[in-house]
């Protein structure tokens, strides 16, 4: 008799403690899992170090669904998931940081080649000046030439015109050379566009797969890409030929430097103009829909020269869905 | 010869101990200090450490399920440091190169500013 109710009470206790169980919300799960989400919708790190963040969410689900191993077996799990968040946060920063180095680099190439064109352009019209200046001399040496003058005056002229000629046989030099080193500036920078084509990869959306074309593709200010771009388009058609039965959404967004009305016009060309080199590539042009978005959609600050440089791109989406 | 090979393998093969994953972490936790943890990371590989010396202590007591554990534990702790020492030096480089791209800007401008009349 009192073991029946020693056998009830021990039911009725451990009933009880199984409901507080499932009443009580799993703190350490909610926890990680907003601070999951929160990386998740994080507009700088969202999109970045994908890999890390899934085993994270693996980690994070095994609060839920391992309950074997009792406390200690808990416990680890626990620390298991907040390593796995903490490791998922550091791996989209160092993503992050990659990406602002390679367009630090990027920038650094730019002002160099900026700088070397100013230089360029002025070499060459200082290399004008002098021809000017050495053909008037030589007009000015003709003439005293033929009015017999055999004086000081006429050697004295000559003179100075032979040094002339040198100087301008050196600034001529030095326009040669700038240019040399122009060429080659472009040369390194068509050489980055095309490896970073060639790296191109695939992103989930929110409406499916999608690539992303940066800035670089472009030329300043401009809707059409360079040709370097062109030719290295390999690995977007590639990705939009996987499934040649879904729609493609080209969108083209721009930073929000310059006027809104006009950026919407510059992405809408931009995105054309990818929509244009997909079509000569042989991709179907029905499947294709165009968007300028301008500076509706930023993906990073527009403070920063490096966020407005992410904001400036076309993104390529692969549809899931046909587009309604 | 084969056939003696493959007899010397199979024979070989019970004998090993069973894989605990300790070298693993032992070597991610060189791999973190290698990378600068200790400079960027030092409480995570603190961490690390500590937790891969109760492994290999748990392990000797044949608690090979508390000796899992805590060898997960310190891989995760050294894969978070190596990280974390990574991201720091990356930092850095970034605060080098925006200063530089600051400066070279700076002198260009100077230099286009002087020879424009």
């Amino acid at each position: 008799m009192s073991r029946a109710v020693s056998t009830m009470a021990g039911m009725a206790l451990l009933l009880a403690t199984v409901l507080a169980m499932a009443a009580k919300p799993d703190l350490d799960y909610e926890r990680l899992r907003a601070s999951l989400n929160s990386l998740a919708a994080d507009p700088a790190l969202g999109s970045l170090g994908q890999a890390a963040r899934l085993t994270a969410e693996q980690a994070v689900q095994a609060l839920r669904s391992d309950r074997s191993g009792g406390k200690a077996g808990r416990a680890y799990r626990v620390y298991m998931a907040e390593r796995r968040v903490d490791i998922a946060y550091a791996a989209a920063q160092v993503e992050h940081q990659q990406n602002q180095l390679q367009q630090l680099a990027r920038e650094h190439d730019q002002i160099l080649l900026q700088a070397t064109q100013r230089e360029a352009e002025r070499a060459r019209a200082e290399a004008e000046k002098l021809r000017l200046q050495n053909l008037i001399r030589a007009e000015e040496v003709q003439r005293l030439r033929e009015e017999g003058e055999q004086s000081a005056q006429a050697a004295q002229a000559a003179q100075a015109q032979a040094e002339q000629a040198q100087k301008l046989v050196e600034a001529q030099a030095r326009a040669t050379e700038l240019a040399r080193k122009e060429a080659q500036l472009v040369e390194a920078a068509n050489a980055d566009l095309r490896k970073r084509l060639t790296h191109l990869q695939a992103t989930r959306g929110a409406e499916g797969m999608q690539m992303t074309l940066d800035d670089i593709a472009f030329a300043p200010g401009q809707a059409g890409l360079r040709p370097a771009a062109k030719a290295g388009l390999g690995k977007l058609v590639e990705f939009v030929d996987r499934d040649e039965s879904k729609p493609i959404r080209i969108e083209g967004h721009t930073d929000s430097s310059g006027n809104a009305q006009a950026n919407l016009a510059l992405s809408r060309r931009r995105a054309e103009a990818v929509r244009d080199a997909l079509i000569a590539a042989g991709v179907t042009a029905g499947r294709i829909s165009v968007v300028g978005l301008g500076e509706t959609h930023p993906v990073a600050s527009n403070a920063t020269e490096q966020g407005r440089a992410r904001n400036r791109r076309v993104d390529v989406i692969l549809l899931d869905t046909p587009a309604g | 010869m084969v056939l003696i090979a493959g007899l010397a393998l199979s024979g070989c093969a019970p004998t090993r101990p069973p894989d605990t994953g300790l070298g693993d972490a032992a070597q991610a936790l060189a791999d973190a200090r290698e990378a600068g943890a200790p400079t960027y990371a030092p409480l995570e590989l603190r961490s690390a450490q500590d937790h891969l010396n109760q492994a290999r202590e748990q392990a000797g007591k044949r608690h090979h399920e508390e000796s899992r554990r805590l060898t997960d534990e310190s891989r995760a702790d050294s894969e978070l440091a190596e990280l974390k020492a990574r991201l720091g030096k990356l930092r850095e480089q970034v605060q080098g190169a925006t200063a530089d791209n600051e400066r070279l800007r700076q002198q260009s401008a100077g230099a286009g500013g002087e020879a424009s009349p």
